[in-house]
């Protein structure tokens, strides 16, 4: 815990930093119509640094490890669900929201639930269309189709 | 009685049966929420605001709010049939709750969260019917300094009253306001802080921050711990809600305190249901003829929770209506829509947007009916969700909150920044830090630096215009004493410790 605080807190300075010289090009003067564009967001910086310098000073100053920020064990089901996350996001920008939620479903449920075939290409396959009719049909939210935009029926 | 006038109309507006409809499903759809662990308020309502853009806006506003009553009735649901808190504010109701069910009174400790919940939904409404209308009516005639020294309240509130470090509550508040001042210069409408880039011009927007800190990160969180629903069965029997009702006459002063406080928590900003549920079972316990009861399974500690929380819910939106300031992170969510929607939140709302307000008004009301109603006899059906097993609900939370993420400006980059905020969600939440300031920021970036730009602009550049308005500088002295509260009282202790000392 210890480390990953002392990293999070140097992550947040780092940026502050980057907020403080974009700041500063924009000034943080005084211009014809009041404080400029950067005065905002100067004043938020320097408050960002100060309390991450602050966190960070204390994690350092802090003699105990603590217990891990994450557990040997618990690396594998944080992973098995981050990763295909990922994967999905990833699908759904190259094939399309309809194709990538049926892979996304299909893989998750079979590979990580070990749920049965007939379970698992029922619901990958029901889910998607009702999501078709909620969000396109009935509240006229568009998705990206992808793949599927050339045999799109309506 | 121009309120009662004004509220009469509101309900021929909510007894629509559009509006009813509307109500009813964002009811439903609140519940389901509430009862998912993985899926909070916050993030269950900015899931679901791309659905609001066709409507008109007095729909809009009963489908958000009506979610926020439902996923208040529903958190109960998880926390006492299976001990895992569906919701943030319903972790108090577990301690007692739980223990209750698991003696075989799953009914009664499910009619006492649902019962006293809407009772004291109900007298919040009603607070919230006659206060609204003069609140709105001091806060017309603020101006930039007044409003700068109410958000810098509604900040101060977050560092003061919040639990944990400070410094982690002012940095998280200060990325939500630098992430809000990404795009367009709000006053001379030139871009800043894009680095050149033109996809960041748009800015970031505060949906998809909300549902990646709070849905995706929820997720990550809860992936460590193989969650295994192992519950009780409950039904609410008649029998129940008439040993409910009876244990609510004997034990009044609980019920009405945690009523009265939570609504009043609710209504300062940004603190919200959860703290108001933990603040309430602690006076009812304090205050108990038996404390050491308490968190074996005693109905008044359910009755305490819940009627906390529930006024707190309602508390939350009178200065998110009357002043543009939410009193929860879910409050937030629903007055970034209000900003899509195009309408200006804030006072002048009721006199421009007379439909819109007591619409809403009158919602709540009927929200809350619907609310009781269907968790007193549908529970079985909702606790039935928990059923589903982890790996068919994890996609599925998943890929809603892709829609939502994408739906805000139809591009993947949203996704993708969905993947991010939800990472530093989960970074975030393991450090213990407040992720409600960073949201609540987000939403309320622009209007605050507008504010105080606008103010400086007023008095030529000097801060003090703050300290000579009278009611600019009343919220400004209470701004700063809660904002150094943390480092006050500590002091006051030592002091008063010294002093009985000499005493001695």
């Amino acid at each position: 815990m210890r480390r990953a605080e002392i990293l999070c807190a140097a992550a947040l300075l780092l940026l502050a930093a980057v907020a403080l010289r974009e700041a500063l090009r924009l000034s943080i003067g005084w211009g014809d119509i009041g404080p400029r564009g950067g005065f905002f967001p100067f004043w938020l910086a320097v408050i960002l640094a100060g309390s991450s310098l602050y966190t960070l000073v204390q994690g350092v100053r802090r003699r105990d490890a603590g217990e891990a920020f994450l557990r040997r064990e618990a690396v594998r089901p944080v992973l098995t669900v981050l990763v295909p996350i990922a994967g999905a996001i990833l699908l759904i920008e190259g094939v399309g929201f309809y194709l990538a939620s049926f892979v996304y479903l299909l893989g998750y449920m079979r590979g990580t639930g070990r749920h049965a075939w007939a379970t698992t290409l029922l619901i990958s396959l029901l889910f998607p269309a009702a999501i078709f009719f909620i969000f396109e049909r009935w509240f006229l939210v568009p998705l990206p189709k992808g793949l599927l935009e050339a045999y799109h029926p309506f | 009685m121009e309120a009662l006038a004004n509220l009469l109309h509101g309900f021929s507006l909510a007894i629509s049966p559009f509006n009813l409809g509307i109500a009813l499903l964002g009811v439903v759809l609140g519940v389901i929420i509430g009862v998912l662990p993985g899926l909070g308020g916050t993030s269950g309502v900015a899931i679901l605001l791309p659905l609001t853009f066709v409507m008109p806006p007095a729909s809009a506003i009963v489908f958000l709010s009506c979610i926020y009553w439902g996923a208040l009735f529903g958190g109960a649901i998880t926390s006492i049939l299976f001990s895992i808190p569906g919701e943030p504010w319903s972790v108090a109701t577990m301690f007692d709750g739980h223990p209750l069910a698991k003696q075989g009174r799953a009914g009664t400790a499910l009619a006492a969260a649902f019962i006293p919940g809407f009772f004291a939904a109900m007298i919040s409404v009603l607070l919230f019917t006659f206060f609204a209308p003069p609140l709105a009516e001091i806060a017309l005639r603020f101006g930039p300094p007044e409003n700068f020294a109410v958000l810098l309240l509604a900040f101060s509130t977050f560092a003061g009253l919040g639990r944990g470090s400070p410094a982690k509550t002012l940095a998280s508040a200060a990325i939500g306001f630098l992430l809000a001042s990404v795009g367009l210069d709000i006053v001379t409408g030139r871009p800043r802080m894009t680095f050149g880039s033109i996809t960041m011009l748009s800015g970031f927007s505060f949906i998809t921050a909300s549902i990646g800190l709070f849905g995706i990160g929820e997720i990550l969180v809860s992936s460590e711990e193989a969650l295994e629903f192992k519950g009780v069965q409950g039904t609410v029997r008649l029998r129940d809600i008439w040993e409910v009702l009876k244990t609510l006459v004997r034990n009044a002063a609980t019920f009405v305190t945690g009523t009265l406080l939570g609504f009043w928590i609710g209504v300062m900003p940004g603190t919200g249901a959860t703290p108001a549920s933990f603040m309430s079972y602690g006076i009812a316990k304090q205050y108990s003829k038996h404390p050491e009861k308490f968190g074996t399974g005693v109905v008044e500690g359910v009755i305490a929770t819940e009627s906390a929380a529930h006024a707190a819910g309602i508390g939350a939106l009178l200065p998110m209506i009357t002043l543009g300031i939410p009193g929860s992170p879910t409050a937030a969510v629903i007055l970034g829509g209000l900003y899509i929607w195009g309408l200006q939140p804030g006072p002048a709302l009721f006199l421009e947007q007379k439909d819109f307000v007591w619409g809403l008004i009158a919602s709540m009301y009927v929200g809350n009916v619907f609310g009781v109603l269907l968790c007193l006899f549908l529970v079985p059906l909702f606790a039935l969700i928990l059923r589903v097993p982890a790996p068919i609900l994890t996609p599925m939370i998943v890929l809603f909150s892709a829609i939502g993420a994408y739906a805000v400006n139809n591009t993947t980059l949203d996704v993708w920044l969905l993947l991010i905020f939800g990472v530093i969600g989960y970074v975030f939440k393991k450090l213990d830090y407040p992720l409600a300031p960073l949201v609540v920021a987000m939403v309320l970036g622009d209007i605050t630096e507008e504010a105080l730009r606008q103010s400086l602009i007023l008095s030529d550049g000097s801060l003090l215009i703050f300290f000579t308005r009278p009611i600019a500088a009343g919220f400004m002295v209470t701004a700063l004493v809660l904002f150094f509260l943390p480092a006050l009282l500590p002091l006051v202790t030592r002091i008063r410790g010294r002093m009985a000392a000499q005493k001695a």
